[in-house]
């Protein structure tokens, strides 16, 4: 009965925003209290799926969660808790300073909402269709919130966006089809075709063949929302044009919950073919990420523009961490937990960056730690836990996921990805230390918002520090069964 | 209907709609890209109903109904309209010249028989031959995309896109779950919305379509 709640209080929110005219204060407050409730709900949800329990709700099982759903949902519902509370400030700001009046105020409530909704959607659907529908969803949804502020640059990105985002989920609809045309062909059209949890148990009668092609669409498909490269190049436009907010939860949530797409074929297609093929897959085009992240990081003048690099890199990680089997699964997932906390904070206070010096360019901000203490304290924190530092989350995954390259017996492989991270860590540590130190401009005005604002960030700095520090027992096992929902 | 002759209607619909999007390729006005759309549209509801006769399937004549609604008559229709509102902002210089584009839509065409052949040795439908037609209309939509610079004729190319796909489930399985295939269908009439919105806005900013003038962002 959990589903109901979790995918209903995105809902309601959204219903809010939209029905209640003109916009009021209140409403926002009841937007963000009902993320909160949400990421309860996912995490009640964990707990229940711990040892392997998978709830389903609806005719034909329409929705089913098992442990990876979970994992998604945690992840899908703390980024957006982070980002909707401490996005209030934002937004405040914003309607003070006149730039957002009262209708874009509503249609950004609404559509933030139904954007959450989407994500969560796609990560509890059992049918790997309507999955397809709700991350197709998620692109319309954004398109209109990167574009809230209708600058030149803002209608560029989601231009390039929604073309883009739109084309390759048609591809991976393309895999979709094919994956239903296999099914069909050969064990015959019955209902629930094309729920995962069928698939996977039929896999070994499925064609190999019809599945391989079928998994390189769908790999392509996803990996274009999921900002892999080549296919990541709307990426640093979106994530750089949109509101803080909203760039911390297409970066934290909606790329992984691209990945979590693959991940389904990726049973699926793993169980059919039996051999290394999309391991190898997604080994080729997570280091491939990962080193254009790191060529176009020596050179980013943009704050922004790096951390949507940044954000390549990791998904670029994650997809690694897939290939690597069974060991490199589990870090993979953790990654991407810790990269969610990480991200959706330093987005965030980007954004007050922004506010603040008026200014996208590195070169434009400089004293950072002076003229505002508290964030700069916390934009630093992030991004060293970004970089892998200890004691973050991402030093712990970042060293299983390279332990388990290596224990996979692929070690020229991962030593190349280290020494891009280690190139990555050296060009973003210089960028980020000419922002941090040096004598601020003259004319700006000094001191951060209150300090209550910055208890969301605060906290998720926090949970990013105790999964550097240890991984909590029922993660553990709830992590073990997502490895065991893949790889059966 | 025999088998010969439903084989015969379904390749020969398939074909034409590979036609009408290879058409757009030498057309070199937005209306003819719009009427070629529209026409390629209309092949995959006519082999839409064809199967939906043949199998007695009343799910895939209301299929066959909201393509014709959506695809046929009101993206076309809204597309005019839109192409009316910002001018006529022809794409008469495409990135590639009309010869090159024919020649790329071959290459296509082979990659998208190369690519289809284990589906198609698989499948025992009688519609299986149209399968490679049906994958190469998905190509030369992305290609559309690529070469065109107006917005407007890269929202044509991924409807083509689009309607290359819609036929190759209809081909390959005889359509997708109806559940899903509602779900498309909303998913592409709401992008689609979202796209002309998009188009009033690039006009509005950048006094054009021409997204060959959308390069304030890369660095």
């Amino acid at each position: 009965m959990l589903l109901i709640p979790l995918l209903g209080s995105p809902l309601l929110a959204a219903a809010l925003s939209w029905l209640v005219r003109p916009y009021r204060r209140w409403v926002g407050i009841a937007s963000a209290s009902l993320s909160v409730a949400t990421f309860v709900i996912a995490i009640l949800l964990a707990r229940r799926c711990l040892d392997g329990a998978a709830i389903v709700l609806g005719p034909m099982e329409f929705l089913r969660a098992d442990s990876l759903s979970a994992v998604f949902a945690l992840l899908v519902a703390g980024g957006a808790c982070v980002s909707t509370v401490f996005g209030r400030s934002y937004l405040d700001r914003e309607r003070s300073d006149g730039r957002l009046g009262e209708d874009r105020l509503r249609r950004f409530h609404a559509l933030t909402n139904v954007f959450i909704f989407t994500m969560l959607l796609a990560v509890t659907a059992h049918n790997v269709g309507i999955m397809w529908v709700a991350v197709e969803a998620t692109t319309i949804a954004t398109a209109f919130l990167i574009g809230l502020e209708r600058s030149e640059g803002a209608i560029e990105a989601s231009w390039k966006y929604i073309l883009i985002g739109s084309i390759g989920i048609a591809l991976a609809f393309v895999g979709t089809v094919l994956g239903y045309f296999d099914f069909v062909a050969r064990v015959g059209p019955t209902d629930g075709a094309l729920n995962w949890s069928v698939l996977v148990r039929v896999a070994d009668r499925l064609d190999p063949d019809i599945m391989r092609l079928s998994f390189v669409f769908v790999l392509i498909g996803y990996g274009t929302k999921a900002g892999l490269a080549p296919m990541h190049t709307w990426l640093p436009d979106a994530h750089s044009e949109a509101p803080a907010p909203i760039s911390a939860m297409m970066s934290g949530a909606l790329l992984p919950v691209a990945l979590y797409a693959v991940l389904r074929w990726k049973a699926v297609t793993d169980a059919c073919v039996g051999d290394g093929f999309t391991d190898h897959m997604l080994m080729i085009i997570g280091a491939l990420s990962v080193a254009v992240a790191a060529a176009l990081l020596v050179r980013q003048a943009h704050y922004k523009r790096m951390l949507a690099y940044s954000s390549v890199e990791h998904v670029g990680l994650a997809c690694l961490g897939f290939g690597f089997g069974p060991a490199g699964l589990p870090a993979a997932l953790l990654h991407l937990l810790s990269h969610a906390a990480a991200k959706s904070t330093v987005f965030l206070l980007s954004g007050e960056i922004l506010h603040r010096y008026r200014t996208t360019r590195v070169s434009g901000v400089s004293g950072l730690l002076k003229t505002m203490p508290l964030a700069g304290g916390l934009f630093l924190a992030g991004i060293l836990g970004l970089l892998g530092l200890p004691p973050f989350g991402l030093f712990l995954s970042e060293f299983l996921l390279i332990r388990a390259g290596f224990a996979a017996g692929y070690p020229r492989l991962t030593g190349f990805v280290l020494l891009m991270v280690l190139l990555i860590f050296i060009s973003l540590l210089g960028h980020v230390s000419r922002m941090l130190y040096g004598s601020p401009p003259e004319a700006i005005h000094r001191g951060d918002l209150p300090a209550a604002r910055y208890v969301p960030i605060a906290l998720s700095l926090a949970i990013l520090v105790i999964l550097g520090l240890v991984i909590p027992g029922p993660l553990a096992s709830l992590l073990r069964s997502a490895v065991e929902v893949v790889y059966g | 209907m025999s088998v010969e002759i439903f084989t015969t209607v379904m390749t020969l619909a398939s074909s034409l709609v590979l036609l009408a999007g290879i058409a757009i390729l030498w057309r070199r006005s937005l209306p003819a890209y719009i009427h070629a759309f529209a026409r390629q549209s209309f092949f995959i509801v006519v082999a839409v109903l064809v199967l939906a006769a043949r199998e007695r399937d009343r799910e895939l004549v209301l299929v066959a109904l909201l393509m014709f609604a959506l695809k046929v008559v009101f993206m076309p229709a809204a597309l005019r309209r839109v192409q009316r509102h910002v001018g006529a902002d022809a794409d008469v210089r495409p990135y590639v010249n009309t010869p090159v584009s024919l020649a790329i839509a071959g290459i296509l065409t082979l990659v998208a028989y190369a690519v289809a052949q284990p589906v198609v040795a698989l499948s025992h439908l009688p519609t299986r031959g149209g399968m490679p037609l049906a994958l190469a209309s998905v190509f030369v939509g992305l290609f559309i995309v690529a070469s065109r610079r107006s917005a407007l004729s890269q929202i044509v190319g991924f409807l083509v896109m689009e309607n290359g796909i819609a036929l190759l489930a209809v081909l390959a399985t005889y359509g997708v779950p109806l559940i899903v295939e509602l779900g498309v269908f909303l998913d592409v009439l709401l992008g689609f919305l979202v796209m002309q919105v998009f188009v009033y806005r690039i006009r509005d900013a950048f006094e054009t379509t021409d997204v060959d003038r959308l390069r304030s962002l890369r660095h």
